[in-house]
């Protein structure tokens, strides 16, 4: 729902790591997002394909990577995923003893740039 | 050529949030971002409580997308209290509540509460400098919530159900609430409350002064 502050921010990031290092354009970024961060993809890329534009990303297209929600389950020491946003219960074994280990990601990972605008 | 970047897109936001969380901290204010969907009984808790004569001193801040009713209804009880609209934004952030910490007396209060916008999704998702979170959840928006919107249930270190009196009105499962918050969060503390008729809020009050005193 807040895909647009979200995709200020990576503008941000990416945008500041060209200014540090004196690359003059992004061609592609490399996100991770978690399915139960609440970030829809589409509307990420929507958002962000709409404030790219005079930036150094302006040409930028934006690629993102879906992470299923995961855990580790203590009780019989498997780890899974799951379809779901979230986990009650250990999908082997039914136990609740476990902690979960991925689905919120909102990452970064990295980008394709070049020197030349 | 490819770069790394490894970036957490939110780390702007969890170092603004540490930064208010330190400014709290060095006054020894006790932080409570309190979360709902619209309409749950955000203010109305907060009235009750401010009402309660708990001898803390208490701060609130106010935060909705338009206009400043629940402000009003903050300051007609004599407490201090800051309006942030967010204009349009879904939830509170940590620079909102950065820029308006200096309208509150810090330095005079044992709580502050962070009203955050009417919302069950995003305001989860946000940092904003605080201890804890408490969510809302008025029997009436149904059974099926913690299911359905996780997130603020696996943040929140307390739940109130709001609008008890409501139940025989409705065919809400309580106990499928409980069950599935309690599977989502084993340790989520449950109060069931009418902020109408006064119905489990000397509990809410309690376990609120207890947690105050501890940190």
């Amino acid at each position: 729902m807040h895909e647009a502050s979200i995709a200020g921010s990576l503008l941000e990031i990416v945008s500041e790591q060209c200014r540090k290092s004196g690359y003059r354009r992004i061609d592609s970024i490399n996100v991770k997002i978690g399915r139960a961060s609440g970030i829809m993809s589409d509307a990420l890329i929507f958002a962000f394909d709409a404030i790219k534009s005079g930036s150094v990303a302006k040409d930028a297209v934006l690629n993102i990577e879906s992470v299923p929600v995961g855990g580790h389950c203590r009780d019989c020491n498997t780890v899974f995923t799951v379809e779901e946003e979230y986990v009650l219960n250990c999908p082997r074994c039914g136990g609740v003893s476990f902690s979960v280990t991925s689905g919120r990601e909102l990452d970064v990972v990295d980008m394709e740039v070049s020197d030349e605008g | 050529m490819k770069v790394k970047v490894v970036t957490k897109i939110l780390e702007a936001n969890d170092r603004l949030a540490l930064e208010n969380r330190k400014l709290f901290d060095k006054a020894r204010v006790f932080v409570i971002n309190l979360m709902s969907g619209p309409g749950a009984g955000k203010t109305s808790l907060l009235e009750k409580t401010l009402s309660s004569k708990t001898g803390l001193n208490i701060g609130v801040i106010e935060g909705d997308i338009a206009g400043s009713d629940d402000a009003e209804r903050i300051e007609r009880l004599g407490f201090p209290v800051v309006q942030i609209n967010t204009g349009g934004a879904c939830h509170l952030d940590a620079n909102m509540i950065n820029e308006v910490l200096d309208d509150l007396p810090l330095e005079g209060l044992d709580i502050v509460f962070i009203e955050n916008v009417g919302n069950l999704v995003c305001p989860a998702e946000f940092k904003v400098g605080e201890n804890i979170k408490v969510m809302i959840l008025s029997i009436a928006e149904g059974h099926d919530k913690p299911l359905k919107y996780p997130l603020m249930f696996q943040e929140s270190s307390a739940l109130i159900l709001n609008k008890m009196d409501l139940v025989p009105y409705t065919d809400v499962n309580i106990a499928k609430i409980r069950k599935d918050s309690l599977s989502l969060n084993p340790e989520l503390k449950i109060f069931e409350v009418s902020c109408r008729t006064g119905q489990g809020i000397p509990e809410w009050l309690h376990w609120l002064k207890e947690r105050a005193q501890k940190t």
